[in-house]
């Protein structure tokens, strides 16, 4: 079986263990009957609770086995059914909630990738070009600086100066707003804030590697040969120097999408985006199962899609192993949140 | 003066030359002091074993070489000072280069073709259709065979021997006063090789530009060049027009090259050690002749005097007891008399080293 | 964005060649990067970065006996004020907060507390949390990762199946999972982050051990009958713990940025204040508006301390020449 159908069936296998673990760990640690019920469920005396409590443990299925309920849970999840909402005001589909809120944080993600891509670009041109002159000095260690900022840290600083100080930015997020537009009720401009707080850290994460990697390029021959044929300074920068070094940055890039979603988390919750982030932070507060366990499946395995890509994404772009089945052992995997 | 000056004549002319990398040791001097007139439409080969410094002489004089480095002396090209000057107009106009190795030279992730009509595009103004023509065009002349398809491919889908025409064709593209080739056929295949370095010689010949060959190998200046320098240790050690480098060759170290050449008909390009021991350091060298170290002919002179200048007739070198003169004949025999040279090389007799 | 380090643990080997061939290729006469000559010293950055970490973990462990103000009290001041009724001067009370001054030096917030003391109080907190969380990643994940890399086989197999699926949870979900559903301790805090750390510890541990068990000194040890545990502890253990303890370093960061982000989430650790939580306190639009410095004296001391741990983890790394072994894009 070629390699990277093997490592595909290796994801769908993770992706049902993480499906078990989370389902198993809220079942065992929550308690799914009083989150559906309230404090009826605890009332087993009273005859008419109980009858109740019978009702909604068999239209939840919880009368069946641990196994069986997650057998059910995964049928119906691979059928596209997310289940309904553990609500008091009726039982709204899990999905509907995906559908409002998923697009709004892609949206997000998007503005952020794009912030964090068009700085680290010419960011890292300019050190690599001088490298280990005092530009680039400066620009590492405030590249440095800058992915040592939270991303908490980063959302109150961006507010303070640009929403409280100089009044510049829109701090609110309308849901309802057009996207498309440049005043302060658009969302492009609303999410220009919460985009550099995500982006600005990633940027910086590129930069360190973009750099290093332009540095290695500049020293090849075909720059000189590029030289040596009148091609401007800016030129060989941009269009000899730039894509040959661009691979490693890419495979950042899709995994840091992976990375976002975490980030997504305090962002939304800070300016008040309602997107998956805050979906889950209030399910989970909520306790609301199905909600999560959704999230849950949708982050990992977008987060696994990423991380996959990222291995294959470079045989895309780079000619010299287009069309070639191989995956390079790739230097950057992944620990944090 | 070293050299009369024929400036209308010369494309280039070099006098006391220095290329200096500042190292933590030290200065490293790469190139210490080389003087020589290339005139127009001619073709001058350098010659001298790894290290010897004819790589950064060249790019020296391209001005190739970054801002780290200290340069010296006086480099005229068509009567223009270069030394410490910026040469980036003179890029892709007036000169042009290849490079050893076709397959790290060529941009990995462009098309071929546009390599090409880049130079065509940025200073013969062409638009992107003529530059188009023009590529395919100089790929049938370096022989290219399907010249409109390569046109679109990446390096990697070329041979060595296809990749190094592309780079031929690049600096034809440029149509330069000089084009220097950086040992252009090490990298290639004997049979391309040779098919190469004839494709150089007759676009030369053709386009009357100046070129200058740098290379290993003697077998590879013999014929295709007017003018041989063989360079050691930064220096100059003989410069003579071609043949006469073979008939008469007045330094030892220009014999000990000869006497290691690979012939071209040998299977595969096999690359001797010319010569037993290492090139000098090039940091603290030797005081007095650079090659005295691993020179049979090494006298006690040469360990403390550095060489003068000889020249008769357009045949230069720098020796004390030079090859083929009876100080030389008379050098070595006390040498192989002795079993040693004045350096402390052993050596056998009739010159066979130990 | 920094909560994520890049960590390469395994394909120790397959790095190491590539970036041989890497120096092979470039025959060109281009400026040396000196980034390689000034690698064996620790330099100026390194020692400052020790100062702030030494300096403020004094001040966490040593602050209930050190003079400062107290973290919780009400700190009110009075001026002399002409009430404009009576026209009599009366002692009145300032509305706080109030701006750095020589009785507050980092000023205080809207209750008139003291910034510094809270701010050293919440230093206890977060680094509690980041030591703890890097102990429970170093021990878990450091005893599997040399089982592993040791015993190889079977248990090889099992340790990296289960690194493989912790790591294809998105953390910070599991993280606050398992926070709202247990309790908002210290120790769940920790020991739930610390989860984060057990993969990448792991399989750097798992790493070292796999190349340093083929070496002549664990070979003569094992020739000389020494017991599998004595190999582990007396051989092994001592060369996987600097690389080890680089990668906690990072670990703390981690940990303290971790904690931050659950107190965004209104989930750090209950009744006591941590950097996090401080940070929250000051965010409010009018805290902002009014008194900066009660969000960003905390903001300060956090980013000097993630900042410092980060920096310490890559100088040692250059030091101890381990770069080859994980990249980390703090
Ligand atoms: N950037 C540099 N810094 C310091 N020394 C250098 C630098 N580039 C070249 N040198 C030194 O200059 C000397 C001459 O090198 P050069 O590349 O010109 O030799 P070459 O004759 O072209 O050899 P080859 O046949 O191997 O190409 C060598 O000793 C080399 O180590
Ligand atoms: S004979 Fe003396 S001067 Fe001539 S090459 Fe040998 S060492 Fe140099
Ligand atoms: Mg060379």
């Amino acid at each position: 079986m070629p390699k990277p159908i093997r490592r595909l069936i290796g994801l769908l296998g993770l992706l049902t263990i993480v499906s078990m673990v989370t389902f198993g760990a809220m079942n065992f640690l929550g308690d799914p009957l009083f989150n559906i019920l309230g404090p009826v469920a605890a009332d087993v005396d009273n005859p008419e609770s109980l009858k109740v409590i019978e009702e909604a443990k068999a239209q939840y299925h919880l009368d069946k086995s641990l196994p069986e309920r997650w057998a059910r849970w995964a049928w119906d999840f691979v059928r596209g059914d997310f289940g309904v909402q553990f609500s008091s005001s009726g039982q709204p589909p899990v999905s509907d909630l995906i559908k409002e809120r998923l697009p709004r944080t892609l949206e997000l993600m998007a503005v952020a990738q794009i912030i964090a891509v068009s700085l680290a670009i010419p960011w890292s041109v300019l050190a690599a070009s001088r490298a280990n002159r005092r530009t680039d000095k400066i620009s590492t260690i405030t590249a440095f600086a800058f992915v040592s900022i939270p991303s908490f840290a980063m959302a109150v600083i961006l507010f303070y100066f640009f929403s409280v100080q100089w009044d510049l930015l829109p701090d609110t997020y309308t849901a309802t707003d057009p996207f498309w537009g440049i005043s302060h009720d658009h969302r492009l401009i609303q999410l220009i804030l919460p985009g550099f707080t995500l982006g600005i850290g990633s940027a910086a994460a590129y930069q360190r590697l973009l750099r290093t990697d332009l540095i290695t390029t500049l020293q090849q021959d075909f720059i000189l040969m590029a030289k040596s044929k009148g091609v401007s300074k800016r030129r060989v920068l941009y269009s000899h120097a730039l894509r040959p070094s661009l691979f490693s940055m890419i495979t950042l890039l899709a995994i840091n999408i992976g990375f976002m979603i975490g980030g997504s988390l305090v962002v939304e919750q800070f300016f008040r985006i309602p997107g998956i982030g805050s979906a889950v932070v209030e399910a989970t507060l909520r306790e609301d199962f199905p909600v999560v366990l959704a999230i849950v499946m949708i982050v990992s395995a977008g987060f696994m899609v990423f991380n996959y890509l990222a291995d294959y994404l470079y045989t895309l772009i780079d000619p010299r192993v287009r069309n070639e089945d191989t995956s390079k052992p790739r230097k950057i995997t992944s620990m944090g949140m | 003066m070293l050299h009369e000056t024929d400036s209308a004549n010369n494309i280039l002319e070099l006098s006391d030359y220095r290329v200096g990398f500042r190292t933590e040791r030290g200065l490293a001097k790469a190139v210490d002091g080389v003087s020589l007139s290339l005139k127009r439409g001619s073709t001058l080969a350098i010659v001298g074993e790894s290290g010897s410094g004819k790589t950064v002489l060249n790019r020296g004089i391209m001005g190739l070489l970054g801002a780290n480095i200290i340069e010296g002396g006086s480099a005229k090209f068509q009567g223009e000072e270069l030394v410490n000057t910026n040469r980036q107009k003179l890029w892709g106009t007036k000169m042009a280069m290849i490079f050893q190795d076709p397959m790290t030279s060529l941009n990995p992730v462009m098309k071929v073709g546009n390599q090409v009509s880049e130079p065509l595009r940025l200073h013969q103004g062409m638009s992107r259709k003529e530059a188009r023509d023009r590529t395919v065009e100089l790929f049938t002349l370096v022989g290219i065979p399907e010249p409109a398809k390569r046109f679109g491919e990446y390096p990697h889908q070329l041979s060595g021997g296809m990749r190094q025409r592309v780079m031929i064709s690049i600096a034809l593209a440029i149509e330069p006063d000089i084009l220097i080739a950086d040992e252009p056929t090490t990298s290639l295949d004997v049979t391309v090789q040779k098919y190469i370095l004839d494709l150089l010689v007759d676009v030369q010949s053709k386009s009357n530009m100046s070129m200058v060959i740098i290379t290993h190998d003697l077998g590879v200046a013999r014929g295709r060049a007017d003018e041989i320098m063989v360079m050691y240790g930064g220096r100059i050690m003989e410069k003579a027009p071609s043949e006469t480098v073979f008939q008469e060759m007045k330094h030892p170290y220009t014999q000990a090259l000869l006497s290691s050449i690979p012939r071209l008909n040998d299977p595969k390009h096999t690359r001797l050690t010319p010569i037993e021991g290492f090139p000098p350091d090039i940091v603290d060298g030797p005081q007095g002749c650079k090659f005295a170290a691993r020179c049979k002919y090494a006298q006690d002179t040469c360990l403390t005097l550095a060489p003068e200048e000889t020249t008769i007739d357009k045949h230069t070198y720098f020796c004390h007891f030079p090859v083929g003169t009876d100080a030389g004949s008379e050098a070595l025999k006390s040498n192989e008399d002795k079993g040693f040279t004045a350096a402390g090389l052993r050596i056998k007799s009739k010159g066979e080293v130990v | 964005m920094n909560e994520e380090q890049e960590i390469n643990a395994d394909e120790v080997t397959n790095d190491s060649q590539a970036s041989e061939e890497e120096t092979n290729i470039s025959d060109s006469t281009q400026l040396e990067v000196s980034e390689f000559a000034d690698k064996k010293t620790l330099g100026f950055g390194f020692w400052l970065a020790t100062f702030w970490l030494v300096l403020i973990s004094f001040l966490a462990v040593f602050s209930p006996i050190l003079p400062f103000k107290d973290a919780d009290k009400n700190y009110i001041a009075y001026e002399q004020k002409e009430n404009p009724l009576t026209g009599k001067v009366q002692e009145r009370p300032v509305q706080p907060p109030y701006a750095p001054s020589g009785e507050h030096w980092l000023g205080t917030d809207q209750d008139a507390r003291d910034i510094l003391s809270r701010t050293i109080e919440g230093a206890r907190i977060s680094l509690a949390v980041g030591a703890l969380t890097a102990l429970f990643g170093m021990i878990v994940g450091g005893t599997l990762g040399m089982i592993a890399g040791y015993f190889k086989g079977i248990l090889d197999k099992i340790v990296g199946a289960i690194f493989l699926v912790v790591l294809s949870f998105p953390g910070l979900i599991l993280a606050i999972l398992i926070v709202a559903l247990l309790d908002r301790s210290l120790l769940t805090i920790s020991v739930t982050l610390g989860i984060l750390g057990v993969a990448p510890i792991g399989r750097l541990a798992r790493a070292q051990t796999l190349s340093f068990s083929e070496r002549e000194f664990v070979m003569a040890a094992e020739t000389l009958g020494a017991k599998k545990s004595r190999i582990l502890i007396k051989e092994l253990l001592p060369n996987v713990l600097i690389p080890m303890s680089t990668l906690a370093m990072l670990v703390i960061a981690v940990a303290i940025v971790g904690e931050g982000t659950l107190a965004f989430l209104g989930l750090s650790v209950q009744n006591s204040a941590t950097w996090g939580k401080l940070i929250l306190t000051g965010s409010g639009l009018s805290t902002l508006e009014s008194s900066p410095w009660v969000a960003f004296v905390p903001m300060g001391f956090l980013f000097l301390t993630v900042a410092s741990f980060n920096y310490l983890s890559d100088r040692i790394r250059d030091y101890f020449d381990v770069r080859d072994i994980f990249v980390t894009r703090d």
